[in-house]
């Protein structure tokens, strides 16, 4: 762009702004544009760069913004900047150990980043031929995990739960868990959720070292922010920061990546927020119309291309628990695996709060995981499903009307329940049992052996929080 | 949340259930009295027949009956379990069944081998599923014991007693004592234990024909008289059982209705609220 090219502030509403340009000069859909406010705080005056990106056209020269900060100061006919090009965001190793915000700009205190190149945060989704075809668990030593939902290496994994069922613990856990054994790069986007949950991430990741190279586990990390307290249209763009600069470690580097997304249902709410004062009208549950094509532009760029893997983790909020609410339906179909919480496994203590009968994946298929896996992921579940069953009629007329091999299956499914509970790495202060690592080959065994009732004879609180099956029988000797 | 007519599915499914339940628990109560009236019936008889043998082996002292007679080794004894033929009547049959399976660890521990006689459906099926043996299984007993169909069951255990073919014989039951206590316990039948009223014997009478003819006659029926007694206490203990478990089930349903209702109209009241925000915000878009 030769020259810069301004316009002018006119309306502000909200998070959202208008603004006037020359109609033959007018920037492009998306492009960020810039513009200095002046805040007083205190007495103290001072200036700052707000960016916004541009949603609409409106005719006449008119075009509407969102901003992607706060509007506090902003006024009318205020000169605002098109810099020429979307948001663009630093990428490359020199990222890798810190923390940016969603424009890019670093936000933990340690100077300036020096990157030789900043990519913008729009893009195109892969094209179809450059996909990988690849599929290959991924093991992340968690047992309801790998025996039910399991990971795919490459794919995208979603934790659905409604408030305070433990997504944010599972996203820990098992960043905690993979980041440490992984031998390429992580990226991990805060969307819209506590500030002070973001911190203490950073914390632990400082402290967590990777297998025995000494190096801290941030050292490989790319964190980016845009949390409760940021506008509306930072959380709608802050996903897009992070996966920009996983795609380059992607791109360029080739290696495994891990993307892990908390919360991506911030990011459909954001948007919600601004479709209004965009001036769309709403669609169902006063979402926005745009829902499915947000969403959609977002997950079909995480995925994995013939140049590297990126692996990403998302949680979503769930809203009053309704699985049917779009946003969180509307992630839904773009996962490989589906991890669900439910706050009923949470209530009766038992953690994580894996629904057995509602998780799944893609690759539970004999194809993928081998016969033996497969047919005793599938008796776990018969023997869930019959003992859910059968909760009405033991509700109502109690356990004793049952038949006997129904009496049998009742035992050994709550055997069942209480032995997908598993001790967390994170967690080791609440719970105080230390985190255990239950390789995918112990875990099948434990289960195999389980539903063929070899250990209906301990007792049922033997299997909260244990590790293999022989840790069990171990825990039963030490209640006696 | 959506699952409205879910709902409605189940809580109308869940008051078909409370219905049955508190018709079975009506039946119970009638069928109870009269069984109650039956075992207390039967009781006045049971404890005459006790004093007699007591006041009859008073006079003749050094009268020695093979009933009487408990055998120094025992290799095998005999089990009679009483259980129920329908279901529905709570723990009644599990905690007989428990009683009796400990019975059965006991005798075993002891060395000695054990044939089930099974009375019951229930009892039937699960020893089947369990694959613990039995000998008979009797299950034509309804919920009105008759002496006549007790008394060939009785027979065949005398004979099989003084044959030498087992050395003893239990009984588990659920014993009844009131209408709020009924234990189940096992008995032993035979041989018969001695009776413990001594004191009726101080006064003593003049017995024709010869005492020892009297009790040749006596004794086979206090055994009959006894394992029917404990039929009918069985009886009663499963109608009692039965009311209780169907009281609690029609409780549990009515509390089960109550919460579901209340989902069902907070399901409701979400669904018209969010209808109402897409209206509103739909004609509010198009001013």
């Amino acid at each position: 762009m030769a020259e810069t090219n301004f316009g002018t502030v006119t309306q502000v509403i909200g998070s959202t702004l208008d603004a006037q340009f020359p109609e033959e000069k007018l920037p492009a859909i998306y492009n960020a544009l810039k513009v200095p406010v002046s805040r007083t705080v205190l007495g103290e005056t001072f200036t700052e760069t707000l960016w916004c990106e541009v949603a609409q056209h409106l005719g006449g020269g008119q075009i509407r913004a969102v901003s992607l900060g706060s509007t506090d100061g902003l006024a009318r006919g205020t000169r605002i900047e098109d810099t020429g090009s979307a948001v663009t965001v630093p990428v490359g190793e020199e990222t890798l150990g810190r923390v940016f915000n969603m424009v890019g700009e670093p936000i933990d205190d340690r100077g300036p980043v020096e990157v030789a190149q900043r990519n913008p945060i729009h893009r195109a989704a892969p094209r179809l031929a450059d996909l990988s075809a690849k599929t290959e668990l991924f093991e992340t030593g968690i047992k309801v995990i790998d025996l039910l939902c399991p990971l795919v290496r490459g794919g995208k994994a979603g934790l659905f739960g409604g408030a305070g069922v433990g997504k944010t613990v599972i996203i820990q856990e098992l960043i905690a868990r993979l980041a440490r054994f992984h031998s390429g790069y992580s990226c991990f986007a805060g969307v819209g959720e506590r500030t002070r949950e973001g911190n203490d991430l950073w914390l632990e990741m400082q402290e967590a070292k990777i297998g025995d190279t000494g190096k801290s586990v941030i050292d490989q990390t790319v964190m980016v922010f845009g949390q409760m307290n940021e506008p509306p249209g930072a959380r709608l763009r802050v996903a897009l920061s992070a996966l920009t600069m996983a795609e380059h470690f992607r791109d360029q580097t080739g290696a495994d990546t891990l993307l892990f997304v908390d919360n991506i249902f911030r990011f459909s709410q954001a948007g919600s927020e601004v479709s209004a004062l965009l001036g769309r009208m709403p669609s169902a549950v006063g979402y926005q119309p745009t829902l499915g094509t947000e969403m959609g532009e977002l997950q079909e760029r995480i995925t994995s291309t013939k140049e590297g893997a990126v692996t990403s983790i998302q949680a979503i909020y769930v809203p009053a628990d309704d699985y049917t609410d779009p946003a969180p339906a509307t992630a839904f179909t773009h996962l490989d695996s589906t991890v669900n919480l439910e706050r009923g496994i949470a209530e009766k203590g038992i953690y994580p709060a894996v629904d057995p009968l509602a998780s799944s994946s893609r690759i539970v298929a004999p194809e993928f995981l081998g016969e033996r896996h497969y047919s005793v992921a599938r008796q776990v579940q018969q023997i869930l499903q019959r003992y859910k069953d059968l909760q009405d009629i033991i509700a109502i007329l109690g356990v004793d009307e049952l038949s006997e091999s129904d009496k049998i299956i009742v035992n050994r499914a709550r055997r069942i329940e209480r032995f997908l509970s598993q001790a967390f790495f994170v967690a080791e202060q609440f719970t105080g049992f230390s985190g255990v690592y239950v390789s995918r080959e112990d875990t099948i065994r434990s289960f195999e052996e389980l539903c063929e009732g070899k250990w209906d004879h301990l007792p049922e609180a033997a299997f909260m929080y244990v590790g293999t099956i022989e840790d069990a029988a171990k825990r039963a000797e030490e209640l006696k | 949340m959506a699952n409205r007519r879910a709902i409605v599915k189940r809580r109308k499914a869940v008051r078909n259930i409370k219905k049955i339940t508190r018709t079975m628990q009506l039946i119970a109560t009638a069928r109870f009295q009269a069984a109650l009236n039956r075992a207390v019936a039967t009781r006045p008889y049971t404890d005459k027949l006790a004093e007699l043998v007591a006041d009859l082996s008073g006079v003749a002292e050094d009268f020695a009956h093979p009933l009487l007679e408990s055998r120094e080794t025992v290799k095998r004894s005999s089990l009679i379990i009483l259980t129920s033929n329908r279901g529905l009547c709570g723990g009644y049959n599990a905690n007989v069944l428990r009683t009796a399976v400990k019975h059965l660890r006991e005798q075993k521990a002891a060395g000695i081998e054990t044939d089930v006689h099974m009375v019951g459906k229930k009892g039937v099926s699960a020893f089947r599923f369990q694959q613990r043996p039995t000998v008979e299984s009797i299950t034509d007993i309804e919920d009105k014991p008759r002496f006549q169909q007790v008394e060939p069951i009785g027979q065949n255990l005398i004979e099989r007693f003084l044959s030498g073919e087992v050395d003893a014989v239990h009984v588990a039951y659920m014993r009844f004592f009131s209408a709020g206590r009924q234990i189940p316990e096992v008995f032993q039948l035979l041989p018969l234990t001695q009776p413990a009223t001594e004191g009726s014997g101080s006064t003593s009478y003049e017995i024709k024909p010869s005492a020892e003819k009297l009790l040749n006659e006596i004794l086979p029926a206090t055994v009959r008289m006894r394992l029917f007694q404990s039929f009918n206490d069985a009886a009663v203990s499963e109608q009692i059982a039965r009311m209780a478990a169907m009281k609690a089930a029609t409780e549990a349903a009515q509390d089960m209705i109550g919460n579901l209702t209340r989902e069902y109209n907070r399901a409701r009241q979400t669904q018209i609220t969010l209808e109402l925000l897409d209206i509103v915000g739909g004609a509010n878009a198009l001013n």
